[in-house]
């Protein structure tokens, strides 16, 4: 038996706290049954047993092992080759240099280092310069720079980005390249020569285009009115940056490596991540098949010594290294790998020996999926 | 006027048929600005219109702090000069979160629009209108009665939808106004009724109410009885008048209720702390970094020209202030800006996916679950106190008459009502069926009136009651103050005994068909201390009877000495309470003329006497119902909802302290804690005072109100209950169930949740952390105020076990997930500070950052709040243990987060050293590490989105259920996964599962 108040209380029509109750069409309010309403979307669940981890930490013992061993094997077969001419040490030929020199001299101090190879470098050599101590990632330096100038923008290259304060004008001309990167431009000069067992010096030969990276050379860096060949013309109202020697249009006679789109000044514009860091210089190519690019022997670096690292403890250096399919020398990954591996390979060996020795309970568990 | 000073919160003042006075002080707003004195009757539960949406949505928006920290961050960025990364950086995501924010919140009130009181008709009634009532009308605004058709303006209401108590209450109007306004022309009289009401100003207090009525020159007292409350149903009563007094949202009802408190969830609270500890991590953080680009400026600089010479004169102080922000702004990205508003989707989705279960439908009255309040769903997964209501919670609150005892005899059979074959009561012209009782002895005794007990029993059954009857297609209805007494007299009408009238001074009943009056002469009251109550009557024959109905215990001691059958009553009462059945013992004496002569000069003169008048009344009652002859025992049954006793017991397994609050008798509510798997048939009951370590409390309302009062008791009490299977409450009051949830919550740090179903659970179901409503019969006032609604106490277990398991494992999850690629982000920009300068050089690009958090990785952990499973909802049920993960706040709780955090302090290190290892060899410009960094966060994220996107659901193993889930939710570097993962999983196996497994297998 309902209680018969309640019933009363359902027929008054227009008091519908409770929806559904007293309505004539009542509307059905059951939830759809759906898999997504009713949380049943397909999902796969692996359940983790002894039987599918432990194979699978040997098979990435097994898989990182070689691939770790590949690679330190290929990076040890990478030669490379470092020598530090910032002229520190009273016995370094660039002492001289590097005590007498600042931004401001104007004759060109050059120095002389000797050195061997002991391997012969095969095929395509790279020669960096490499620079320690130097902060090209500094907030304000990596900003002190204007994109749209080096993009070729006439407005800009008359009215440089503030971003450049202060080497945005010198004597009411603007700078162009603006900005304390491109003012700080690496200008050392480097010479190699290979000196015959007879004493004869051959001047190693150099390829200085290709040494960018193709998107910055075609398009972000372009010189201003592309169309106008006369690079002196098309810069006539600028100044060059307060360090450099020479004009930014006659960074190379090449009319293809001038002004913006000079590979060097590319090169450098494109700042460095860490403090210590190396840039490309210059490619030496191979010649063919049956003598190796550098052979063993004597060479000589003539440095014309332009770049001032002393005040900040900085270093100077030049790398030549050979280069393999995985980059340059580059011990860190295959020791990464080797390690990785060797760690998954012992933990899946003493994980066996646990799940041998005190795993013979039922694992499989009995959970209905 | 002078009496403002006498009454000083008298300040409401209604003018009767006075509409241009009211008009123009209608209640407007406008944007947050209200102005005027009295609402309308339309009750808007929506809060934005299309023009305010935007300012008021924004400023509402801009009161969080965390959107406030990020507009100042963009701020921040916009000057140039600490701009380490650009302004749209971070003003993409802010603006992403506040349009999602936005969206959310326009949803919510849109949803809110159907919501609660439809207003249609009522809409135009202002306050000072004189309202007429019919019959069963809803009163549609808070009236002040000025005459009723019945005599002496008396008029009843049913305020079950207010306070849940089903019986009627009378209301009276002021003599003056039923005297002056009754008559022929009462509406003209009506229409030029011209009072003035002062009274208080609107308030939610139900049970009071001051004001005075000037009319004519006089003043007249105004009370609680005079009122008519908003919500309440005319019953009785053809028509009455009223003048609205307070309407709209200033009715009492309104002022009650819709107040929900904003509960804030543990797992929030946490989360805020730890919120709170990354922003001051970040701002100790950077400022040691401005040191150090103090320090850097001090000593490098000055020797390295080609920045110095940047820095334009300025001091190291001052740029390590400006690296200071800089470094601000930089790892502002640590600050889970969208967590906020990610919490708050994925609270949203699972409140769908609750309303959404189909598995907590039912059909019966087509209610699904409904969660109302979004914000609680993770602490569904962690309650450790059920506090329940009993009857219409764990009962159905349908209460049947199914046995009884009369003579000797018990008649009727305790089957289950799938076997039930009704009895054929064609005969009996009242029956309007429902009756569950099934024994063709009884009826056939009682048709050839072959035993007088039996026919007595009835008699007694149809007299003793306090019932009013109500006449609808030539039936009579009833409406009673209590289930058990309606059923009783129903079913002594579907057996021929039927009540049909009463007045002051008379019963009239049908005998079989034979019409009979008897005379009342004195009704005896059930009170909760005597538990029982009697009718004087002077039977046809002239007779003087006492019909006694009451509790057994009661009863059976007021019986004459050495009473026949008293062995196999005890036994019938044994048998019944067995059953779960309630019981009733059944009496009558009869009383000579000369004892009710005296005895009714004593009642009148303890009516007139002064001093504790119940006591007195008492008393003297007892005087009266003494020497009974036992008639019998009815014995009625409350049934248990379906499933109830399963889901306690998987509760129970669950590790949930299920306590029971009731208002019932102590023996009724042990039959019912058996009955309900409350209490195992081996368990040892602790009653009241003796408190010992027993297995079940059960503790009856003075202990209680002791308990609740004292601080120290508390405790200890709390402390007992923790070593006792349950709790068992018995005659607890409404305002008790809330002390008792306040007091748990007090003394124990566990969630709490209440559930019922009546209004005299509301208290105990706003005090909860969580408040469950059920869809009951007792009206909606529970489900009104409660977070949940659920329609069966059975799906309560699918709403713990299944959905709160799920949202507090996806929530943590998420929330843990959430901090780790925030911070793991922008930990890596500390470690490259090392290497520039400490000059706050972003290590991303900004383009990065900006979508880091809206496009790259909001999508996949998004997805794996939605829908990610642990366990399928099979298995949480069958194991209820696993529940107890959220009991013990396992999966985000202060170490689980610094493990996190720590956990995100190494991958950003893995992120950061690895690629420079890598590539520090080679030419390695700065555009090239950014972008290996970026691309390494991208493989995590993106390696998630594929496992959230195809796996749906990245189950382990249900035995390596604990903290090791984050490890493997977020996998941080390519070749560093399988490993992590898999070392720590298999390491987990091998600890856990033999505790588990027992675990399990137990």
């Amino acid at each position: 038996m309902m209680a018969s108040s309640y019933s009363a209380k359902e027929e008054d029509g227009h008091h519908s706290g409770s929806a559904g109750l007293g309505g004539t069409a009542i509307r059905t309010r059951k939830p759809d049954n759906t898999a997504f309403k009713q949380q049943r979307l397909p999902a796969w669940q692996p359940i983790l047993t002894a039987g599918t981890v432990l194979p699978a930490f040997f098979i990435i013992g097994l898989i990182f092992i070689p691939i770790g061993i590949g690679l330190f094997v290929t990076s040890n077969n990478i030669k490379e080759f470092e020598i530090d001419y910032t002229g520190t040490d009273m016995s370094s030929p660039c002492f001289n240099c590097s005590q007498s020199f600042s931004w401001n001299s104007t004759t060109p101090c050059r120095c002389v280092l000797f050195f061997s190879l002991d391997q012969p470098f095969e095929s395509n050599v790279f020669m960096y310069y490499g620079l320690s101590n130097f902060y090209q990632n500094h907030r304000r330096y990596v900003k002190s720079r204007d994109d749209s100038q080096l993009n070729g923008d006439e407005r800009s290259l008359k009215e440089p980005s503030k971003e450049c304060e202060p080497y945005r004008t010198n004597e009411n001309k603007p700078i162009a390249p603006c900005g304390a990167i491109a003012n700080s431009m690496f200008n050392d000069t480097l010479d190699l020569f290979y000196i015959d067992p007879n004493g004869t010096q051959t001047q190693i030969p150099f390829i200085k285009k290709g040494i960018a990276w193709w998107t910055d050379k075609h398009v972000k860096f372009r010189n201003p009115s592309s169309s106008n060949p006369n690079l002196t013309a098309v810069f006539i109202d600028t100044a060059k940056p307060v360090n450099w020697r020479k004009p930014v249009y006659e960074l190379d006679t090449d009319p293809e490596n001038n002004g913006f789109i000079n590979e060097d000044f590319i090169v450098w514009m494109r700042t460095a991540a860490l403090p210590t860091f190396r840039k490309l210089y210059r490619i030496i190519q191979k010649k063919n098949n049956m003598t190796p690019t550098l052979p063993r022997g004597n060479y000589s670096l003539e440095v014309t010594y332009n770049y001032p690292v002393r005040s900040f403890e900085g270093r100077k250096r030049m790398i030549l290294s050979t280069i393999s399919w995985m980059g340059g020398k580059n011990p860190f990954l295959g020791i990464a790998y080797i390690t990785v591996g060797s760690i998954c390979f012992f933990l899946g060996v003493v994980l066996l020996f646990i799940h041998h020795k005190y795993g013979n309970r039922n694992n499989s568990s009995d959970i209905p999926n | 006027m002078m009496f403002y000073d006498l009454f000083s919160g008298v300040k409401w003042e209604v003018r009767a048929n006075d509409h241009y006075f009211h008009q123009s002080c209608r209640r407007k707003s406008f944007l947050c600005f209200r102005w005027g004195r009295y609402a309308d009757n339309v009750v808007r539960s929506y809060k934005y219109t299309p023009l305010t949406f935007l300012p008021l949505n924004l400023y509402e928006q801009f009161q969080r702090v965390a959107n406030l920290f990020f507009l100042l961050i963009v701020i921040l960025q916009s000057v140039p000069i600490i701009a380490t990364i650009p302004w749209y950086s971070t003003m993409l995501p802010l603006l992403f979160v506040l349009l999602v924010r936005g969206c959310k919140d326009l949803a919510t009130d849109l949803v809110s629009l159907s919501f609660f009181f439809k207003t249609v008709k009522w809409k135009d009634v202002r306050v000072g209108d004189i309202l007429q009532v019919h019959k069963d009308q809803v009163i549609p605004a808070d009236l002040l009665l000025l005459c009723s058709t019945e005599p002496h303006s008396l008029c009843y209401v049913e305020t079950a939808d207010i306070d849940g108590e089903t019986n009627l209450k009378f209301r009276q109007a002021l003599s003056v106004t039923h005297t002056e306004l009754n008559g022929d022309s009462v509406k003209q009289n009506l229409a030029a009724f011209d009072g003035i009401v002062w009274c208080e100003k609107p308030n939610g207090n139900l049970h009071s109410f001051k004001g005075e009525l000037h009319w004519k020159g006089e003043r007249h007292l105004l009370d609680t009885d005079h009122l008519l409350l908003r919500g309440t149903v005319l019953r009785n009563t053809d028509i009455a008048y009223g003048l609205a007094i307070y309407t709209g949202s200033d009715s009492k009802i309104l002022q009650n209720c819709g107040k929900l408190k904003l509960k804030n969830t543990q797992v929030e609270m946490l989360l805020n702390k730890t919120v709170l500890v990354i922003l001051l991590f970040m701002i100790t953080t950077a400022l040691l970094l401005a040191v150090g680009a103090g320090l850097f400026e001090h000593r490098v600089s000055p020797k390295y020209d080609v920045v110095s010479v940047l820095q334009r004169d300025s001091s190291p102080a001052y740029l390590g202030f400006i690296t200071f922000w800089g470094y601000i702004i930089l790892l502002s990205p640590s600050m889970p800006m969208s967590l906020y508003i990610t919490f708050e989707v994925i609270h949203m989705v699972h409140c769908l996916l609750i309303g959404w279960d189909i598995e907590m439908y039912w059909e019966d009255n087509n209610s699904p679950a409904q969660a109302r309040t979004t914000t609680l769903n993770e602490e569904l997964g962690q309650v450790g106190h059920l506090l329940s209501d009993k009857t219409g919670t764990l009962t159905q609150n349908r209460l049947l008459f199914r046995q009884c005892f009369i003579a000797g005899h018990i008649y009727g059979l305790l089957i289950s009502l799938m076997l039930f074959s009704p009895l054929d009561l064609s005969w009996n012209r009242f029956s309007c069926g429902g009756l569950k009782f099934s024994d063709q002895r009884l009826v056939d005794k009682l048709r050839e009136r072959s035993s007088p007990e039996c026919q007595e029993f009835f008699t007694a059954l149809a007299l003793c009651h306090t019932v009013m009857s109500e006449w609808r297609d030539g039936l009579p209805h009833y409406q009673a103050a209590s289930p058990d007494e309606e059923a009783l007299v129903c079913a002594a009408r579907e057996l021929g005994w039927v009540f049909l009238s009463r007045t002051r001074e008379t019963l009239t009943i049908s005998e079989m068909g034979l019409t009979r009056n008897y005379q009342l002469l004195a009704l005896l009251d059930f009170t909760s201390k005597r538990r029982r109550m009697s009718v004087l009557v002077r039977d046809p024959g002239g007779q003087l009877k006492l019909y006694c109905k009451g509790a057994d215990i009661v009863v059976l001691e007021r019986l004459q000495r050495d009473w026949p059958l008293q062995e196999s009553t005890e036994r019938a009462l044994e048998l019944f309470a067995q059953g779960c059945l309630r019981t009733l013992c059944v009496a009558v004496r009869s009383v000579p003329e000369a004892l009710w002569t005296e005895w009714s000069r004593t009642l009148s003169q303890a009516g007139t006497s002064t001093g504790n008048q119940e006591t007195v009344l008492e008393e003297i009652y007892d005087q009266m119902e003494k020497d009974l002859t036992l008639l019998g025992v009815t014995a009625i049954e409350d049934r248990l909802q379906e499933g109830v006793p399963e889901t306690i017991a998987t509760l129970r397994r669950a590790g949930l302290k299920v306590w029971v609050l009731t208002g019932d008798k102590t023996e009724t509510a042990v039959n019912v804690g058996y009955a309900c798997k409350l209490m195992d048939p081996d368990t040892i009951l602790i009653q009241g005072e003796e408190l010992r370590s027993e297995n079940t409390v059960y503790i009856s309302t003075k202990i209680l109100s002791k308990m609740t009062k004292a601080p120290e008791w508390g405790a200890k009490f709390v402390a007992l209950s923790d070593q006792c299977q349950s709790v068992l409450c018995c005659r607890v009051t409404p305002a008790q169930k809330a002390e008792v949830v306040e007091m748990v919550r007090k003394h124990s740090t566990s969630i709490t949740m209440a559930i019922g179903d009546g209004a005299n659970d509301v208290n105990m179901i706003k005090t909860a952390h969580i408040g469950v409503g059920l869809c009951g019969v007792e009206g909606s006032q529970a489900v009104q105020n409660a977070d949940f609604a659920l329609a069966q106490f059975r799906f309560l277990r699918r709403l713990l076990l299944v959905h709160g398991h799920w949202s507090y494992y996806r929530i943590c999850i998420l929330l843990r997930y959430f901090l780790y690629k925030t911070t793991a982000f922008a930990l890596v920009h500390i470690w490259y500070s090392f290497y520039n300068g400490f000059s706050a050089q972003p290590m991303y690009e900004s383009w990065f950052i900006s979508l880091y958090t809206t496009l790259y990785t909001s999508l996949p952990i998004q997805c794996m709040g939605f829908f990610e499973q642990d366990v399928s909802a099979k298995s949480c049920l069958c194991w209820p243990e696993i529940y107890s993960i959220g009991q013990k706040e396992q999966l985000f709780n202060p170490l689980v987060l610094a493990i996190t955090l720590l956990y995100s302090v190494y991958t950003s290190i893995i992120l950061f050293f690895i690629p420079m290892g890598i590539l520090q060899y080679s030419a390695l410009d700065y555009q090239t590490l950014a972008v290996t960094v970026q691309t390494s966060y991208n493989f995590v994220s993106y390696s998630v989105a594929a496992v959230v996107f195809s796996l749906v659901a990245f189950f382990l193993s249900t035995l390596a259920l604990h903290s090791t889930r984050l490890f493997t939710a977020s996998p941080k570097d390519y070749f560093f996964l399988g490993i992590h993962v898999c070392r720590l999983i298999i390491v987990h196996v091998k600890n856990i599962s033999p505790k588990e497994e027992m675990h399990l297998i137990k």
